[in-house]
């Protein structure tokens, strides 16, 4: 979304001031004889939300970056609950935790890269037939199996 | 051109000298959402087959930039062998424990044991330790260029260690 881009904030300064700008969407242009080095001003278009679209924006967005970092937290606290208690619900557990992780930030990697309405939409229908793959697979890994933490305890151990 | 502009807006700055505050009357707001534009912005240069500027093959290579990228790597890498593993937990008719003594009668000595806990130990600490500043980032701290380097190497020095350890283990 595009501020008020002030001509002096470019002139003169180099990139930096630009990066640090402030997100505000809408910043006042104060105008002030002893400025100078650009004494022109220029107005750009802005991005702001009409007060018909208040209330129709949607928070997935927000809720599922929250929801990536919330999981990556429990999956952090996952491993050393593994390594000493490993019983059957960690293991599924960690099957969910593994599976969902891995799909949502092979989901960041294809928004990423993959570009036009088709692509990205036959690439993240791949991606959830992988992630259900994974997520079965491991599933009957822990019931007809010895199950993960048991797994990476045997592989270790030779 | 600047000179006209120049020019022009001094006019303009005088006539609108009493007014000395905010421009907002100049803007003019826009119905289309961020996604809208890139996919636009992708499309459009797509249609045009436009080429794209070299940037990772000219731009100098820094810490930040190698380990920002193997995160990723890691990241795929990772899920990529947990997929191959929930596959093969599907398609192989033997149990775990007895493809796994078939690797071991078929490894070539304490070495390649050692080496191959490292190799599977390395990307998962890597991972982790740089998820963990990843983490640090989204509560908004160490982001200062001398604080980005030195977390990238306290990752760096810790996944090498723990690696070693749990490959010792």
């Amino acid at each position: 979304m595009a501020a008020l881009v002030r001509l002096s904030s470019v002139c003169h300064r180099g990139v930096s001031p630009l990066l640090f700008r402030s997100s505000s969407l809408i910043r006042p242009l104060a105008v002030q004889k002893k400025d100078r080095d650009c004494p022109y001003l220029i107005t750009a278009k802005i991005h702001a939300t009409p007060s018909n679209y208040a209330g129709s924006g949607s928070k997935a967005a927000s809720l599922h970056w929250t929801g990536e970092r919330i999981l990556s937290v429990v999956l952090l606290g996952l491993a050393p609950v593994a390594y000493y208690y490993p019983v059957p619900a960690v293991d599924y557990t960690l099957a969910a935790a593994l599976t969902l992780h891995g799909h949502w930030g092979l989901g960041q990697v294809l928004t990423d890269y993959v570009h036009g309405d088709f692509k990205i939409k036959m690439a993240n229908a791949g991606l959830f037939l992988l992630s259900t793959v994974t997520f079965a697979g491991l599933c009957y890994f822990n019931y007809h199996d010895v199950g993960i933490c048991k797994a990476v305890a045997l592989l270790w151990s030779k | 051109m600047a000179l006209l502009l120049r020019t022009v807006a001094r006019q303009g700055l005088c006539l609108s000298r009493s007014q000395f505050g905010v421009l907002y009357r100049h803007a003019v707001p826009m119905g289309t959402t961020a996604k809208e534009e890139m996919n636009k912005f992708w499309a459009k240069n797509t249609q045009l087959n436009r080429p794209v500027s070299p940037h990772v093959s000219i731009y100098k290579w820094s810490i930040p930039m190698m380990m920002s990228i193997s995160h990723r790597g890691t990241g795929v890498a990772l899920s990529s062998g947990i997929s191959a593993f929930a596959l093969a937990a599907l398609v192989l008719p033997e149990s775990y424990p007895y493809y796994l003594d078939l690797i071991h009668s078929m490894t070539f000595g304490p070495q390649f044991l050692a080496f191959s806990k490292f190799a599977l130990a390395f990307p998962v600490a890597y991972h982790t330790f740089n998820g963990i500043r990843h983490l640090a980032w989204d509560l908004g701290k160490g982001f200062k260029i001398p604080e980005v380097y030195r977390s990238g190497y306290i990752v760096i020095a810790l996944t090498v260690l723990t690696s070693i350890g749990l490959a010792a283990m």
